[in-house]
Formats: C-alpha cells, sequence, structure tokens
C-alpha cells in the first residue's frame, strides 16, 4: 500500500521538479508538455567523444611506411609496411587497429590529418585545457566547447543535455554556466538507496529546491546539482530495466563504456553528447606493447559500438570523434618511446561521414624545434561538428570564424 | 547571477591574525570551522573543549604536531607491515583511512593528503605498495616542515621516479617528464618557464635511478655539460636544479594559492594582489610550511563570510567529518572503498595533476553514491559509534529525540544552518517511524549526509 502512494507521489513531484529546474534555467515547461516530449521517439542528432588521453603518438597510429624521415627519427619505435593495415601505398593504420581498418573498408571512418593549434603547449593539462574550451590559460574560460554548445542550443527536456561516463572527473569540455551534465559509471549507480523512514528521492529533490542560497553561490550550486542527480536517477532507472543491445562488445574499459552508451541511447534518451575517456597514451617508456593495446581497446571498441548503433537503427544519427591533447615528438627517445609532441590526427566514424583521408600528412622533414607543424586549427573540427552536426551557430561558441572541413556527409 | 561578489578584500587585512569581536565571537560556530577545515569535525566533546580553552590555544593545538604516542606510533606501524604483507594497495588505502580516522593530529593527515594530491602519484603505475608507503611517509615527514627539502626528498622517492618516468632519463636521451612536471605542477607554475628551461632541467636530471628500491645516481648517465637552468648556467646535478626551481619568486606565490583554496574557500579569487603579504611572509620564512599553514588557519580571512561553508567535503572530509565526529569505526576498506568510488582514491590520484577539488568533486553520480555510501555505513555491521549502537551512543548523551539529534549534530558537522524546511522533514521521521523503528536515527543521518548542506565545509 506505502509503495503505491509513494509511486504517485513520486510521479507527481518529478514534474515539479522539472518546472523548478527550469525556472532557474530558461521557462517553466507545463507538464503536459513535458510529458508530450517524453512520449516521442528522440531522432536528433548524437556526438560521441573519445579522449584518449595523454598524447597519442600520431606517427604509429598512421604509420607513414615509406617515408625516409619517419625511419630514421623511430630506429626502433618504427612500424614496417608489411605490419601496417594498409591505407593507401604510402600509409597504413597499426597493426592493432583492425577496427579502424575495418571501419574505412566499410565507408564509415574519416582521417583528419595534421590537426593542431599555433604555439603549441606541451603540458598534457594546458594542451587538454585548451583543446576543451578553445581558450589559452591568460585568457578567461570558465566553460568548454561542447557546454556553451549545448547551452547555445538548449532545448526543453527531461533528460541531460550530456551525459559523461567514467569515474574520472568530468571533462572541462563539458562544463557550462547553467547546464549539469551528469557523470555516471554504470546504469545501476543511479539506483538511491531506500531509507525507511522516509521517500529519499522525494524528500531530497524538495529540499534541493529551496532557494536559500542567495549569497552562498556554492550552495546553490550544489542544490542545483542535487535536483538534477535525483532526476537523472529516475530516468536511469527506467533505462536499467531495458534489455541490454545484442552487438559483441570487447570486455575492456572503453567497450563497457561504449556498450552503456549503445544502451542510453537505445533507450531513446534526448541526450545529444556522450563523453568518454580512455588514458594512457603518454608513453614516454617501453611504448610499443602500451601502444597496441591502447590502439586495439580503441579501434574494437568504436566498431563494435558503430555495429551496435546501426543494428539499432541509429546509425545515421550517431557520429564519434576520437581525439588526443597532442602528437607525440618525431624522434623516439632512449627509453623506447616518445616524448610530448604537437599536431596529430582527429578520427570520426559513423554512418554519416566521408570516408577516407582530410588533409595533408604532416611533413617529417619540415618541423619546428623536432615536433610535427599542424596545417589545421582544431577548432575547424570543431566547427564543422557544431554546424553541420549539431546544428547550432560555432563563432560565437569558439569565438571566432573558422573553416569547415569535408568530412562529414549531410545532405 | 553574477560569479563572486563584487567587493574586494584587503590584502594585508586578510592574512592579519583573526581576533574574536562581539559580533564574531568565539564560540562553537567559529571552533567547528576552524577544526573542520584545520583537521576533521570534532566530536561534540572536542567541540566544547575548544570553545573553553579559546582560539589562540585552539589553534595552537592543532598546528602542533609534535608530540604522539609511542602506543599509537607502534600500533600503526604494526598495521602498516601487515598491509605490506598483503601487498594490496587497497590494504594501504584502507590503513591510511584508519589513521586518519584514529590520529591525535588531524592536520598532519590532512597536510599529507594535501601533498599527495600535489605530489600526486598513482600506484596503478608505481605498482608497489612498498614504495607508494613509503612516499606518504616521506610526505607526512616533511609534510609542515620545509618546502625546499620536500621538493628535494620527493624528486629523489622511487614512487616518483617510477611515476614520472625519470628512471629512464639518459644521458643520451633525456625524459622530459619530471623536468617539466616540477615547475608546472610542483613549484612554480604554468607560465614561470620556457620549454628551454625543460629541456636544460631534464639534462640536469639524467642518471638519477632506483636501484633495490632505493634512490642511487648513477654518474654514468649523468650529462656533466653546462646547463642553463632559469636565468642560471653551470654543470648542474638534480640537487642543484631542485634548489633553482625552488628559490624562484614564483613558487611562494604558487604554493600560497594551492593551500588557502585547499584551506580556505574553492570559489575565492585569488588573485597575486590577494595572495601577495602571505607570499611575502612565506618567502621570509624560507618557505617553511607549518607557519605557513597557521597563518592562513588563523587569519581573518579564514574566519569571514567569504570563507565559511565555502568548501566542498572532499571525499575523504565527507567520509571521515561524519566518522571522527561521532567516534565511528567501521571496516575501513569499505570506507577506502567507497572514498575512491566517490573520485578521491587514496594512492590513486587520476592524474600527475591529483584532484581539482571544489566543484569537480560534485556531479549527479558522485552525490547519490555519497548517499548511497552513508546508507550503507549505517547499515554495516562493523559500524560502531564510541564501540555502541548509534542509539546507545546518542542516548550517553542525551540525545532522545530527533530534535534532540539536530541540536547535536548541527555545531559538530554543518557548516550551514539547517533551514525550517530540513526541520519540518525531519519531522516526518519522527512521526513515521522513530517511535516504531529502532533505525529512525540512522534514517536520520542518512537523510541529513544527503542533503546539499552537508556537501559544505
Amino acid at each position: 500500500m506505502t509503495k503505491k502512494i509513494s509511486r504517485r507521489r513520486v510521479l507527481h513531484s518529478s514534474a515539479a521538479s522539472v518546472a523548478a529546474l527550469s525556472l532557474d534555467q530558461v521557462v517553466a515547461c507545463p507538464r503536459t508538455l513535458c510529458l508530450g516530449a517524453r512520449n516521442s521517439k528522440s531522432d536528433g542528432k548524437i556526438l560521441v567523444v573519445v579522449e584518449m588521453a595523454g598524447g597519442n603518438d600520431g606517427l604509429n597510429t598512421v604509420v607513414p611506411f615509406n617515408d625516409d624521415a619517419y625511419r630514421k627519427a623511430r630506429p626502433n619505435l618504427r612500424i614496417e609496411k608489411s605490419s601496417c593495415l594498409a591505407i593507401n601505398d604510402d600509409r597504413g593504420f597499426h597493426p592493432a587497429l583492425t577496427g579502424f581498418a575495418s571501419l574505412l573498408e566499410q565507408g564509415k571512418l574519416s582521417i583528419l590529418h595534421g590537426i593542431g593549434y599555433p604555439d603549441p603547449n606541451r603540458s598534457h593539462f594546458e594542451s587538454m585545457d585548451i583543446w576543451h574550451t578553445c581558450h589559452r590559460k591568460d585568457e578567461p574560460r570558465p566553460d568548454g566547447w561542447i557546454g556553451r554548445a549545448l547551452q547555445a542550443s538548449r532545448r526543453e527536456s527531461n533528460d541531460p543535455p550530456a551525459i559523461h561516463l567514467g569515474s574520472e572527473q568530468q571533462p572541462f569540455a563539458l562544463m557550462s554556466r547553467e547546464l549539469r551534465v551528469p557523470s555516471i559509471q554504470s546504469l545501476q549507480q543511479f539506483q538511491l538507496r531506500k531509507n525507511g523512514s522516509v521517500d529519499l528521492s522525494e524528500t531530497i529533490r524538495e529540499l534541493s529546491a529551496e532557494t536559500t542560497s542567495d549569497e552562498n553561490e556554492l550552495l546553490g550550486f550544489i542544490q542545483s546539482s542535487t535536483s538534477s542527480a535525483i532526476m537523472t536517477s529516475e530516468r536511469m532507472e527506467q533505462t536499467r530495466k531495458q534489455k541490454p543491445s545484442q552487438s559483441t562488445y570487447p570486455k575492456s574499459n572503453l567497450g563497457q563504456k561504449l556498450q552503456t552508451v549503445s544502451q542510453l541511447i537505445a533507450s531513446d534518451l534526448e541526450t545529444r553528447v556522450y563523453y568518454v575517456r580512455i588514458d594512457g597514451f603518454d608513453t614516454h617508456a617501453n611504448q610499443p606493447d602500451a601502444h597496441t593495446a591502447l590502439l586495439r581497446e580503441v579501434g574494437d571498441a568504436v566498431n563494435a559500438f558503430v555495429a551496435d548503433i546501426s543494428g539499432q537503427g541509429n546509425g545515421d544519427r550517431v557520429l564519434v570523434m576520437c581525439f588526443s591533447e597532442f602528437g607525440r615528438r618525431v624522434a623516439e627517445n632512449a627509453s623506447d618511446g616518445t616524448d610530448h609532441g604537437t599536431a596529430a590526427p582527429v578520427f570520426f566514424a559513423g554512418g554519416r561521414v566521408r570516408a577516407g583521408e582530410v588533409g595533408d600528412y604532416p611533413s617529417l622533414t619540415d618541423l619546428e624545434e623536432g615536433d610535427l607543424k599542424h596545417h589545421t586549427d582544431f577548432r575547424s573540427v570543431y566547427a564543422t561538428v557544431l554546424q553541420q552536426w549539431l546544428e547550432c551557430s560555432s563563432d560565437s561558441i569558439l569565438d571566432g570564424s573558422f573553416p569547415m572541413l569535408p568530412f562529414l556527409d549531410v545532405g | 547571477m553574477a560569479v563572486g561578489t563584487a567587493f574586494t578584500i584587503d590584502p594585508d587585512w586578510a592574512w592579519e591574525r583573526f581576533t574574536p569581536t562581539d559580533d564574531q565571537p568565539w564560540g562553537h560556530s567559529l571552533a567547528s570551522h576552524l577544526l573542520r577545515r584545520g583537521g576533521f569535525a570534532p566530536t561534540a566533546q572536542q567541540l566544547e573543549q575548544a570553545v573553553k580553552s579559546g582560539f589562540e590555544s585552539t589553534l595552537d593545538g592543532l598546528t602542533d604536531v609534535e608530540n604522539t604516542s609511542q602506543d599509537y606510533l607502534d600500533e600503526i606501524r604494526t598495521l602498516t607491515r601487515a598491509a605490506l604483507a598483503s601487498g594490496s594497495n587497497k590494504q594501504l588505502a584502507a590503513g591510511w583511512v584508519y589513521r586518519m580516522l584514529t590520529t591525535p593530529h588531524p592536520l598532519l593527515e590532512k597536510m599529507t593528503l594535501f601533498w599527495h594530491g600535489h605530489f600526486a602519484t598513482s600506484a596503478t603505475k608505481v605498482d608497489d605498495a612498498e614504495l607508494m608507503l613509503q612516499q606518504n611517509e616521506l610526505l607526512r615527514q616533511h609534510a609542515l616542515g620545509d618546502f625546499h627539502v620536500l621538493l628535494l626528498e620527493i624528486s629523489r622517492d622511487p614512487a616518483m621516479l617510477i611515476y614520472l618516468d625519470s628512471v629512464t632519463n639518459r644521458k643520451s636521451h633525456p625524459n622530459e617528464n619530471y623536468a617539466r612536471e616540477i615547475m608546472e605542477l610542483f613549484s612554480l607554475g604554468e607560465g614561470n618557464y620556457s620549454e628551454t628551461d625543460i629541456r636544460e632541467l631534464a639534462r640536469c636530471f639524467t642518471g638519477w635511478e632506483i636501484k633495490r628500491k632505493r634512490f642511487r645516481f648513477n654518474r654514468f648517465q649523468h650529462d656533466t655539460g653546462k646547463k642553463t637552468v632559469l636565468g642560471k648556467s653551470g654543470s648542474f646535478g638534480g640537487e642543484d636544479a631542485v634548489r633553482i626551481v625552488s628559490e624562484q619568486s614564483s613558487a611562494p606565490m604558487f604554493l600560497c594559492e594551492k593551500l588557502v583554496r585547499f584551506f580556505v574557500a574553492d570559489d575565492l579569487k585569488c588573485t597575486p594582489e590577494l595572495l601577495q603579504p602571505l607570499a611575502d611572509r612565506m618567502q621570509a620564512d624560507d618557505l617553511q610550511i607549518a607557519p605557513t599553514v597557521k597563518r592562513i588557519l588563523g587569519s581573518n580571512l579564514f574566519f569571514s563570510e567569504s570563507a565559511r561553508a565555502r568548501k566542498v567535503r572532499s571525499p575523504v572530509e565527507f567520509a571521515i567529518d561524519l566518522l571522527r565526529s561521532l567516534e565511528g569505526t567501521t571496516d575501513t576498506y569499505m570506507v577506502a572503498e567507497a572514498i575512491s568510488d566517490l573520485g578521491q582514491g587514496l594512492y590513486h590520484p587520476p592524474s600527475v595533476k591529483g584532484w581539482d577539488g571544489g566543484r569537480a568533486w560534485i556531479n549527479s553520480s558522485t552525490l547519490l553514491g555519497r548517499s548511497n555510501f552513508v546508507r550503507r555505513l549505517v547499515d554495516h555491521p562493523k559500524t560502531r559509534f564510541g564501540k555502541q549502537s548509534l542509539r546507545e551512543y546518542l542516548d550517553d548523551r542525551g540525545v532522545a529525540t530527533i530534535d534532540d539529534l539536530l541540536a547535536f549534530v548541527q555545531p559538530i558537522l554543518f557548516a550551514v544552518p539547517l533551514n525550517d524546511s530540513v526541520r519540518n522533514q525531519i519531522e516526518s521521521i519522527r512521526l513515521n517511524s522513530l517511535d516504531r523503528s529502532a533505525n529512525g536515527f540512522e534514517d536520520a543521518i542518512h537523510l541529513l549526509c544527503s542533503l546539499p548542506e552537508f556537501q559544505l565545509s
């Protein structure tokens, strides 16, 4: 009996809290409208970002096996033509990237060469922050490029605009002034443990909606985060009960994360951006084994994910972007590793990419302090994603106008 | 919504010693603030004691971390040996939780945690419990000591050498990882050195190796040539290099900013102007850490509105504050694991940058996780409060009703006063179940710790 009552209370207050939250953000959404939106199948475009943290060695990812300069710079680490998965006569994928090779064959992978930015910073954190925010350290940067995009094109929805999957701290790219993005590790995590005396979910939500915090912004932030957490929890609970997908994913960490993303997409969440991270690309020492394992994890997981999404009938709605904060120095070091470098390739996968390579392979002889020179600004990559995929105007988000790149096929 | 408040803080006033006044009397609220931030939340008895003995004496007691009883150290040593014998990093983390729960010197543990986040080294890569423990002892030993010494010791610390790849730093190919991080993250901050400085500094560290889990200098791998680092030239070795770095004028400013963020407020606008007097004093103290920390904890700014309830509880504080304030003991493995799930894995910082802290602790996943952790904790069969059940413990302290409970926990655990709606909701616990259920107090603690207010310190 008590169960019945509390369920109705939850439903009721769920709508109430949406309204409460909306007041803080845009306009209050009438309850009927929200419910209506919830019933329609979502069909918007989705971006899945795979962050390869640590600085991926682009040269050993897409290998210029015929280039003498490559062979000289990498006496120990170079990968021979015979081992590579050929892309064309001059280049091939690292042998562990069978996933990417298969995607390319299916016409579902685009390789963007020579991506970077002027006056490159070789600190992981600074360079990653630059990629996430599009701003240098000496400029104010309270938010990230995705966060700004989501805020600029905000829609009324019960679902979070973006979801970060992982236990590490939330990516700067997702930060915005007003939108809170949840981080989750698995779907189960969103079940609140019960309290014998009160309906915890409802009680916390009611108490978090109190606006007693005019003078303490930090408390206001936690109150709105708590409301958002409770809402997401209820949504995830519904998704959790759905059947898991059929596609076979690798057992790797990234594979599991992308499988969860696929389940969330399959459950018709209106979430537009999913963000996952794989760490370990900082291969200063003993690079070959580590790099092999990492690339295999990325290639296999992304390949399985794209297959799964296509099987769901969502293949044309989902775009995967794989990037790293920088590449690595052209010359190997004495520890069978490579140090921080600059320009590197960015990869896109999905049913709507224009398959193949975009841009020239960067020169290995025209270097700057031993590093590759970029020829395409990463903000051009973002501008293309923003304009052609997330359908928002990129200039204000990127604080400048950047030329589009031809890697999407969106007619 | 404007970010930050419009008024600016007078830097000189900020770091002057606070004096209690009629407007801001030394009472439960201020004493609890000092004890929480400078350590962990006090028990009711400790709080009464602090109120009685006054501000200066409480501050002195907090920062005096010298005398630890031999019995306690022996107990810790036994536990540590057992942890090492198991070789498990999980046991190490549980051991540290135990120490934080039982230490007579909370500030020392808090500073050890600060340096762990500062000189972040992860067992995931180091993969050697003994070396991780050794580093932890090193951080504790110098936690309130001399920064020059701490920086040199950590530069030669085997776990650090492994973590930042210094062990493969050879004469022919210097590895730049440590050279970069010692300046960027450990002492100067980005922008206070050049890429050339990094390359030159890396040469100074060539030949620093580990042999049988100890630091050793391999002169055959050392580049004896002339280097130019941060404007100084000479055929420097690693020791010279560390000294050159820690003597940079940007070092005290960099350290003070981190300490102020750690102790005072998450969102405070730490301008160079605001920090200057504090940094100048630290410089004059030749980078002694204890006086700097004491200056911060005793300052006007620390007791001002800009600081109070202006920090998000870290996962460690969330768990240890709750347990210590109620004299709780429990399965320390469970606590260590929960803290890790909430984003602060002891011995496993997410990267060399450590934990960002502040708002970064908070998201949907961690908020729900915090609530679930409290439930697990109060339901856990090993959880005891002063060796009793929660009800017995509270009973002995005259806490019989939910109103009593609120009055009991508010001063020791909450930086923000609980408002009337909270009181009304708690009321419903009383009406619903306190009389019938044996878990009314547990339920109340579960609810209270799930509230936004509890996330602040």
